[in-house]
């Protein structure tokens, strides 16, 4: 192995991207489930995270610079406007401002995937989800979300099946909220 | 051409899992946005395996894209394992996923493909059922083309499919789709829930564990979530029924080998010529014969 | 009785594995294993076939395939694109230049003579096909001097390089509209899902690996009525070409390699640019300078690229090109000209494997059929036998 090689994070190891995915398959499966993807190295959730899901065949919004360059480089990832891509990074504390892509009835799929840098998951203002993948309810306690998220969200996922599906991060850890899922919050249903 | 070009010497060359990471990106994304959006036919560029269109290439992709160290997978066809094509299937992962487990029992396993068949053993959150889709979209009986199909699933519009079932009851008194039963999940999109019999279609719904449909050859990836709504199509008066396996005398048939009544029994006919049924999910007959301390009952 | 007769698979897959391979080599003692040069020279245009529908430029590998399967070229091609999933793709190339082909044969049917002259090449077209009843006895002296003979007859002079295109000729008479610079990256099948409309880069490449017998199938059924392309070849070339590459380091572009393959251009029915209508066959009334849309009429062009010396399956793929180009623009009227009938059928992976896949045991699916039959027809006679009380004839 180089010494470049081994003084870079794991993220772009094979086996690294198969575990964060497995714990993304689990967030997803099961939303409101705070999924630890802490390991032995150092890499931010964030870079494991986009290493795991983004290459160059990405479209990839990032309007407040949270990506550093070097994961920009090894990602490969076109750079677009929020409204054009199929993922975007964003700061979950600072209220959205862009509509990302909602999908078509016919490709739904396309709506986008917004990644939101939170401060904490377990610990924060508890949201309260119902939808597939929850047996009954279930609560997500989120820190250092701007509410106007909860409400742009419930207005893009407002006509199934076009919509967005929400990852949360912090430091270690993810939820997903995808856009089935049906939040109860303060100041909206 | 290039004569001088020398060939690798051997098969050591194949990644772990035998894609390559780009495509197992694809797939997971595409997992992903299959379970966001329950039962919809999420296209991806499906690649080609080293077994044919139609052996389970779509399911195996979700498997390889899926599984890692750490990992037990299940391979069944038919509800068996060790049936030919699930053999072979399990074969092929033993060799491009090292570390990787695999075994007969249910129970044991954190993934299990399968053609077919839904486990007669209860799943659980730790673990994903991938079914392998031959023909993933249930409306094409009435619409041939995929363009305008795609605008039907989208506006959640299955009256022809509806029709196409009155028709049936109109003509045989009964729905005679006998597998591969429309099913439509968490209230919008009808799937082809691959074809498992109307027996297993129950299982899909407000199932704990995650099931992943792959279609490898029509190259589309869906999923009925954990915890999700799962109804066949039916009607008032004629409701969704499962396989009948009571005999003439309106008892329920038993399996030959076990003795279960409660699983999906498939239809033999002995070497007299007289017809048996027995489990069709071999794991669940020879867990009860286990469990009831019997040998198997040997007919020779 | 055993627990069912499919099951104990894994014994059973070993032995049908040998039992093939037996006959592989059942010449038994006598017998000499291919090589695989003399699949890639001696069988080249199977070897050609392969690749093209292997979609891999790989010719020794797919002379391994062939050994492999033992002759079944779709089996072959299946194994040559089984092993290209496995590699990343790290690089597109640019647009090359066909014009730049080291060519071994060109032809025009359209026009007597072409810049540089017609070259008819290795071509069996106007062979007799009587029995070469001496190749069955074949010496290895005489065989091994065949190439030499022919090369020292031919002066090296005698071969140009490359040769012009000939659609630039009729381009630049304005016959032909000017070649547009594509508007958008290639449509690449192998990373995403044809899902319909698709653009048509889509289409081209998608038939560039299409099963040879599909794809002359269906072109034949709109060449016999089934459509309207009624085409004139003006040109069809086979030969090398020099695949350019930007340069690691410097960015220029360097030739990394070369790719036998064909070329076919058709030339169509003409019509007016910048209208729908088109002129010809169906619109039979129709004349040359009819028409409010602006521009003069000009003939319109169908291409086929692939692989490989493969003429038919080029020629083939040029007719349905300018086919499904008029179903993607006015809509399809025949099954040819449909972009969905078309592009989903022709793949001899995909299609090869479900027409297989049917020998798979089926038994469940099968229980289930049964128990519909036994309930309808125990339903039917329950009618039939209430209707014959009431004194009805069923």
């Amino acid at each position: 192995m180089s010494e470049i090689a081994s003084i870079q994070p794991s993220a772009w190891e094979p086996l690294t991207q198969q575990f964060v995915f497995r714990r993304l398959l689990e967030a997803f499966s099961y939303p409101g489930r705070v999924a630890s993807v802490a390991r032995t190295d150092a890499a931010p959730v964030l870079s494991l995270l986009l290493a795991t899901l983004v290459d160059a065949e990405i479209a990839l919004a990032d309007p407040q610079g949270l990506i550093g360059a070097d994961d920009w480089r090894r990602l490969g990832a076109r750079r677009a406007a929020p409204e054009k891509a199929h993922f975007i990074v964003a700061r979950g504390d600072l209220a959205p401002a862009f509509e990302p892509s909602l999908g078509t009835l016919e490709s739904p799929e396309r709506g986008a995937t917004v990644v939101l840098q939170v401060e904490s998951l377990g610990v924060g203002a508890p949201l309260s989800l119902s939808g597939p993948g929850i047996d009954g309810a279930a609560t997500l306690a989120v820190g250092g979300l701007d509410p106007t998220w909860l409400a742009r969200r419930a207005a893009w996922n407002s006509a199934f099946p076009l919509g967005v599906d929400v990852i949360l991060v912090d430091g270690t850890r993810l939820a997903a909220l995808p856009r089935t899922t049906r939040i109860k919050f303060e100041g909206g249903h | 051409m290039n004569p001088g070009y020398e060939l690798p010497q051997n098969e050591a060359g194949y990644s772990f899992g035998f894609l390559d990471e780009y495509a197992k990106r694809e797939v997971r994304r595409t997992v992903l946005k299959a379970i966001c959006i329950p039962g919809y036919q999420t296209p991806y560029a499906s690649r080609e395996m080293p077994m044919g269109r139609g052996f389970g290439t779509g399911g195996l992709q979700v498997t390889l894209s899926l599984v890692g160290p750490g990992d037990t997978v299940k391979v069944i066809d038919q509800g068996a394992d060790d049936s030919v094509n699930a053999v072979n299937l399990r074969k092929f992962i033993e060799l491009t996923c090292p570390h990787v487990d695999t075994t007969e029992h249910t129970r044991d396993a954190t993934l299990i493909q399968s053609r077919h068949r839904v486990p007669e053993m209860p799943l659980t959150e730790a673990q994903v059922l991938v079914l392998q889709v031959p023909y993933p979209d249930p409306l094409v009986v009435v619409e041939p083309s995929e363009a305008r199909r795609k605008t039907m699933h989208g506006e959640g519009d299955y009256s022809r499919l509806l029709t196409k079932l009155y028709e049936d009851i109109v003509q045989f008194d009964e729905i005679t789709i006998s597998h591969r039963y429309p099913t439509r999940i968490n209230g919008h999109y009808v799937i082809d829930p691959s074809p498992i019999p109307r027996y297993d279609v129950p299982q899909l719904h407000q199932n704990r564990a995650l099931i992943l449909l792959g279609a490898g050859r029509e190259k589309k990836i869906y999923a009925v979530p954990p915890y999700s709504q799962a109804d066949p199509l039916a009607f008032d008066d004629v409701p969704f029924r499962t396989e009948d396996f009571t005999d003439e005398y309106g008892r329920r048939r038993a399996c030959a080998r076990c003795g279960a009544i409660d699983s999906f029994l498939d239809e033999l006919i002995d070497d007299d010529g007289a017809r048996i049924w027995q489990c069709s999910d071999s794991d669940y007959c020879n867990e009860r014969l286990a469990a009831a301390g019997k040998q198997e009952v040997a007919r020779a | 009785m055993g627990y069912v007769a499919i099951k104990g698979g894994g014994r059973a897959i070993e032995g049908a594995a040998g039992a093939a391979e037996a006959l592989r080599a059942a010449e038994g003692e006598d017998g000499r294993p291919l090589t695989l040069a003399a699949i890639e020279h001696q069988l080249r245009l199977l070897t050609s076939r392969v690749v093209s529908e292997g979609g891999l430029y790989h010719p020794r590998l797919a002379a391994l395939a062939l050994k492999q399967m033992q002759g079944d070229t779709l089996e072959a091609a299946f194994a040559l694109r089984a092993y290209r999933s496995t590699k990343p793709r790290l690089l597109e190339t640019p647009v090359q230049d066909t014009g730049r082909m080291r060519l071994i044969r060109r032809i025009s049917s359209a026009f007597k003579d072409i810049p540089d002259g017609q070259m008819l090449g290795p071509t069996f077209d106007y062979a007799l096909r009587l029995m070469r009843f001496d190749l069955a006895g074949e010496s290895p002296e005489t065989f091994r001097g065949i190439a030499r003979r022919f090369l020292s007859q031919v002066p090296e002079t005698d071969l140009p390089d490359t040769f012009p295109k000939v659609v630039d000729a009729l381009r630049a008479e304005g016959l032909l509209p000017p070649a547009g610079q594509p508007r958008e990256p290639a449509f690449d099948i192998t990373r995403e899902p044809l899902v319909f409309p698709v653009p048509r880069s889509a289409a081209l490449a998608t038939m560039a690996r299409a099963e040879t017998g599909s794809l002359l199938a269906i072109a034949y059924s709109n060449m016999r009525g089934y459509g309207d392309v009624h085409p004139t070849i003006a040109e069809l070339r086979v030969g090398s070409l020099p695949v350019m590459l930007p340069h690691p380091v410097t960015g220029e572009p360097t030739e990394a390699g070369e790719v036998l393959m064909t070329e076919c251009e058709v030339v169509a029915m003409y019509e007016e640019q910048g209208s729908s209508s088109v002129a010809g066959g169906r619109k039979p009334g129709a004349t040359e300078d009819e028409g409010e849309s602006g521009g003069p009429p000009v003939f319109t062009l169908g291409y086929g690229a692939c692989f490989g010396h493969n003429e038919t399956k080029a020629i083939s793929m040029a007719i349905l090109d300018r086919a499904l180009q008029k179903g993607m623009r006015d809509g399809p009227s025949n099954p040819s000209e449909d972009p969905e009938f078309v592009l989903l059928h022709v793949d001899g992976v995909d299609s090869m494997g479900f027409a297989n896949h049917y020998k798979m045991p089926h038994y469940v699916t099968f229980q289930s059929d049964m128990d519909r039959l036994r309930t309808t027809r125990t339903k039917a006679g329950g009618k039939a036998a209430g209707r014959n009380d009431e004194g009805v004839q069923s």
